[in-house]
């Protein structure tokens, strides 16, 4: 499945890998944010933009061709969109819509890539987002595949007893009721979750494994990349 | 609608950002007061939930189906706080870990669905579920839906994409089909809930008085919404009238091939609207029947 394998790209010990999450959040908001000035025909500029993203994906150790490919996940709608400007006249639009488009999920792919999700989850935090948002996406992290799951046994379990082909009213109650138990029983596991942490001492906050640690290497990391960013898009 | 990077023009993904950020902001510091700390594995939890239950098909016609979008259905059961936070999550687990959106457009969508969407799914609920339960959930899905999806459109047009008019007349016959199924499966799914364990939903509480703050957001939400929808359906003209207004129109070219759709028989420009519209919707509905059941075929094979 999909998170198995970001999951298993974001253990890495590479030097993008070892990197504070701040440090890569703000790089990436800078490049996103370069790349969203950029004019679409500027080619030069989008080129060098592009190979620092290889640069970073070689520097990463991440497999290139799969990460590449996972990125075409945003052109199905990029290439509509894209087709309908270009249809309309609006050339320059469309070509910019495709290009940077990708480019901007490539950007975030590489970044989600190196940084396992409750580390980034903490930079985000220490970069000002609210505790209760992080927690609940952190909480909401850890049980998608959990809740997913049961989620696919009921959606077995309809098929096995009512067919593919179903009547409408049958199969709109039918789903009904399985998200209705999908709902209670998450319901109850949330309660279950809350009494296991309680037992545990749990104080209100996470506790990471490695205390997040802005260094030297950090501050230079991001204010190269970000400096050489913005003379590219200037020049 | 999911918008990604680079869809939306700098100062329209910009102003959206300034804008989500302090109202996800308020909305933590409302659920704060609100909620027990036993609530936090609950929030986390149903939104595994609402993600999860896109796995659980609703069959909605010949051949296609449907799905809960959910915030809705958060927003009754949670509360429209805690149901803003959890959607905000949602949005950016999808942008960040299944690049379903984007990161510079995270305060767009988080505006759409997350603040927008479910206060206007919640204000008819807050006003009528106490009298009239099953309208006042139906009518609170279906506005969450329709104006999240209005005011994605809303903001493309703004940002300069070109869309031209019987695309979008399309695209907003699509979202009123999808909040339409959005009602149905959330008083559905409400009802069973309800007899499996009645507390588990919860019932507004009307004697509080500083809800008046969210109601009065809430309005601002359907007006905005409403906003939205009438400029998509009066676009392109009144899109170029403000650009030209603005000094922005200078890119915008609506050249389309589709220039002169409505050349019918009908006299009435709404009548022809109207038709233009059906049809392209009768267009896009048979393509996607007859991909369907190539797909339902091929898998069956």
């Amino acid at each position: 499945m999909h998170h198995v394998l970001m999951d298993r790209w974001s253990q890495g010990s590479s030097p993008l890998h070892s990197r504070d999450p701040r440090a890569k959040i703000l790089a990436l908001l800078v490049f996103l944010i370069v790349l969203a000035t950029t004019a679409p025909d500027a080619f030069p500029a989008l080129a060098i933009d592009a190979l620092v993203l290889v640069a970073g994906i070689l520097i990463a150790g991440l497999p290139p061709g799969s990460l590449l490919l996972r990125a075409m996940a945003v052109l199905p709608f990029s290439l509509t969109f894209g087709l309908i400007s270009w249809l309309a006249g609006d050339r320059l639009r469309a070509m910019g819509l495709v290009e940077k488009s990708y480019l901007s999920t490539v950007a975030v792919l590489l970044i989600v890539g190196t940084t396992p999700l409750p580390l980034l989850l903490s930079g985000l935090e220490a970069l000002g987002v609210p505790r209760l948002l992080v927690l609940v996406a952190q909480f909401l992290y850890r049980y998608l595949f959990v809740v997913s799951e049961q989620a696919q046994h009921l959606r077995l379990a309809g098929a096995c007893r009512q067919g593919t082909e179903s009547r409408w009213r049958l199969g709109f109650r039918a789903g009904a009721g399985a998200l209705a138990v999908l709902f209670a029983r998450s319901y109850y596991r949330a309660e279950g979750i809350h009494r296991a942490m309680m037992a545990r001492a749990f104080s209100g906050k996470f506790a990471l494994l490695r205390r997040l640690q802005f260094g030297m290497a950090d501050g230079l990391f991001t204010v190269v990349i970000s400096a050489f960013l913005i003379v590219v898009r200037i020049q | 609608m999911h918008i990604p990077d680079n869809f939306l023009s700098t100062p329209v993904w910009a102003a959206l950002d300034a804008v989500a950020i302090p109202a996800v902001g308020l909305m933590v510091k409302r659920a704060g007061r609100e909620l027990e700390d036993t609530s936090i594995p609950l929030l986390g939890v149903m939104g595994a939930f609402v993600f999860a239950a896109q796995m659980i098909n609703f069959p909605v016609g010949i051949g296609t189906s449907g799905h809960l979008v959910g915030g809705a259905l958060l927003a009754f059961t949670l509360g429209a706080a805690p149901a803003t936070i959890v959607m905000t999550a949602i949005i950016a687990i999808q942008a960040f870990v299944f690049q379903d959106g984007g990161v510079l457009a995270l305060g767009a969508n988080v505006f759409n669905m997350a603040v927008a969407g479910v206060l206007a799914g919640y204000l008819p609920f807050w006003m009528w579920a106490e009298r009239r339960p099953k309208p006042a959930i139906f009518i609170g899905a279906f506005l969450s839906v329709m104006v999240s999806g209005s005011l994605a459109l809303g903001e493309l047009l703004v940002s300069g994409v070109a869309m031209p008019r019987p695309l979008i007349l399309v695209s907003m016959a699509l979202f009123a089909m999808s909040a339409l199924i959005e009602g149905a499966i959330t008083i559905s799914v409400m009802q069973a809930i309800q007899k499996l364990n009645p507390g588990l939903v919860q019932k507004p509480k009307p004697e509080v008085s500083n809800r008046r703050v969210l109601v009065v957001l809430s309005g601002v939400a359907l007006a905005l919404g409403l906003v939205g929808f009438l400029w998509a359906s009066s676009a392109p003209d009144g899109i170029e009238r403000l650009g030209l207004q603005l000094g922005l129109a200078a890119r915008t070219s609506f050249h389309a091939p589709f220039a002169d759709y409505a050349a019918g028989h009908f006299d009435s420009a709404w009548l022809r609207r109207a038709t233009a519209g059906l049809t392209g919707l009768l267009v896009v509905y048979a393509a996607c029947v007859a991909f369907a059941r190539m797909i339902g075929r091929r898998r069956s094979a």
